[in-house]
């Protein structure tokens, strides 16, 4: 046996594809596989949705209340109750039970929770001044409802939110999912609330036979800004009032309704039934 | 979303990306010009996995020598390797790393050989092993390529 | 498992090829691959925790990057001009969480 000096090929461990590329190849697929699963996750759910009607939703969220400071003793909580009783009587068919409280928080703000909860807070009370406004906020809430927007949402987030951890768990990379989910998720898409407006819309003309003042709301918010009132909360999560107020004003003109007509004032002087 | 929060998620770990790619890139090349010098000049020295040597041989002293490097894998590396632990397949971009810190471990071996006066190495063997986090030991600090073997002397020359 | 070899090349795990003489030896060669389990690979795993039994998709990827491995130290051992490869030692080792890096290494020599 003799020894004869060589050298091996040493270029063959190292394989030829530049780091960019398989980087870059490997991004691509990431991104394409997080849209896929977001897209099969928002079909799934809206098959799911047809097989929670809304007595189990009310069954199951009834008594949950997520939001702190409820102020059951607000002067103005009758007749909100009131306002919204007339408004839900303008959907015959529903089989929720809502819920009214009213929260102690200066921003204005109005949500719709799982369950039949509205929420309104004493904020947007004291910045409202006419009924008609008033009842469209709380009928755009209703809106939300009849399309069963927040199931929706709940169950997306919950899906999505699953998948992403179960990805992240098997391989200890936890820093990709929680960021997306956040930015897709964040409260009722675009669509949703133009379909809730568009309800809403309906509800305040067949309870006082026409619209006036009732975007009143929508253009006190784009005109004046008081200093103090935060108003980021609501709208951080609703569209552009200006788009609103113009989207509105067309479907009331295809529908041929009256754009003013009688108006009450808000909070109520006493009103002869 | 505003710019601020924009550069603290985004912004500073993409750069640190980079400034990982690219410097380490540099260092990377740098290593392997500088093994592969080292391997040329190291041509004529008789290395073997086995102990079974040439019969011509006469063997004077023998002795253990190792080598070993402690790499460890950069931001970028890292990165790479955790998206590919949801599709599968080769992590490229690991590999010019270990086969430098495998070449740089030999090289270490066989030079110290060479250096004390020995003529040859046999019955060579490689181990890899993991340097775990401190915290939990999830996570890699380090990996160690280590190579050792048995350098002898010979009385006649080759 | 046979680790197929390319162009008659020899393989052992032992100091010679039984049966044949070496009468030139050029050095030691190496191969190796790091690889990752996929999402799909460790689902699996994890339903086989429960119950116990082969993790048949993770030896299936081991499998393959040995002989990816042992391919790769052939291939250095022919640009050797050599026609066999003995003693030849595998390893594994974990690089990070699911990935390993598997390698073989041996010595390339002529055998007649």
């Amino acid at each position: 046996m003799r020894f004869e000096p060589r050298a091996p090929d040493a270029e063959i461990n190292v394989s030829k594809t530049h780091p960019l590329v398989e980087a870059s190849t490997l991004l691509l697929g990431l991104i394409g596989l997080l849209a896929l699963v977001t897209v099969l996750i928002v079909f799934a759910i809206e098959i799911l949705i047809r097989f929670i009607p809304e007595e189990k939703e009310v069954k199951w969220f009834s008594g949950w209340t997520p939001v702190e400071r409820l102020q059951s003793d607000h002067p103005q909580a009758e007749a909100v109750a009131d306002l919204l009783a007339r408004m839900v009587a303008q959907w015959p068919d529903t089989e929720y039970q809502f819920r009214l409280e009213i929260s102690d928080d200066p921003a204005p703000n109005a949500m719709a929770l799982p369950g039949g909860l509205i929420i309104v807070t004493s904020g947007l009370l004291d910045q409202i001044d006419t009924e008609n406004a008033l009842a469209f906020v709380l009928s755009h809430e209703l809106g939300h409802f009849h399309n069963r927007d927040h199931i929706r949402q709940l169950g997306r987030f919950a899906a999505i939110g699953l998948f992403y951890s179960a990805v992240s768990a098997s391989n200890g990379n936890t820093a990709l999912g929680y960021n997306v989910t956040d930015l897709t998720l964040r409260g009722f898409s675009r669509a949703q609330e133009r379909d809730a407006d568009k309800f809403g819309l309906e509800l305040v003309e067949r309870e006082y036979g026409h619209i006036g003042e009732a975007l009143q709301f929508f253009e006190r918010l784009s005109d004046e800004r008081e200093p103090g009132i935060r108003w980021d909360n609501y709208l951080g999560t609703h569209p552009d009032p200006q788009d609103r107020i113009a989207e509105l004003t067309h479907l009331a003109e295809q529908n041929g309704w009256r754009l003013s007509g009688e108006v009450f004032d808000w909070p109520p002087t006493a009103r002869i039934e | 979303m505003d710019a601020i929060t924009f550069i603290f998620n985004f912004g500073i770990p993409l750069a640190v990306l980079m400034v990982a790619y690219f410097v380490g890139t540099l260092l990377e090349r740098r290593h392997f010009a500088s093994i592969r010098s080292r391997e040329a000049s190291i041509r004529g020295f008789p290395v073997m996995t086995f102990d079974r040597m040439p019969e011509e041989w006469q063997v004077g002293r023998s002795e253990l020598f190792a080598g070993s490097v402690v790499v460890s894998l950069d931001y970028f590396k890292r990165i790479i390797a955790g998206i590919r632990g949801i599709f599968g397949g080769r992590i490229k971009t690991y590999e010019p790393l270990l086969d430098r810190a495998r070449r740089e471990a030999m090289l270490r071996l066989i030079e110290q050989a060479r250096a004390a006066g020995f003529d040859a190495v046999i019955n060579v063997r490689l181990e890899t092993s993991r340097i775990a986090n401190a915290n939990g030991g999830e996570g890699t600090a380090g990996i160690e390529m280590l190579a050792f073997g048995t350098a002898v002397k010979l009385e006649s020359r080759l | 498992m046979d680790l197929r070899t390319p162009q008659s090349i020899i393989i052992s795990n032992t100091e010679t090829i039984p049966g044949k003489e070496i009468v030139e030896f050029y050095g030691v060669v190496t191969g190796n691959t790091v690889r990752a389990k996929h999402v799909g690979r460790d689902i699996m795993a994890g339903l086989k925790n429960i119950v116990g039994g082969e993790l048949a998709g993770y030896t299936e990827l081991l499998a393959d990057s040995r002989q990816e491995a042992t391919d790769r130290m052939v291939q250095q051992a022919l640009s050797m001009g050599a026609n066999a490869v003995v003693n030849v030692r595998f390893a594994t080792s974990s690089i990070t969480q699911g990935a390993s890096e598997l390698f073989a290494y041996g010595t390339a020599v002529r055998v007649r």
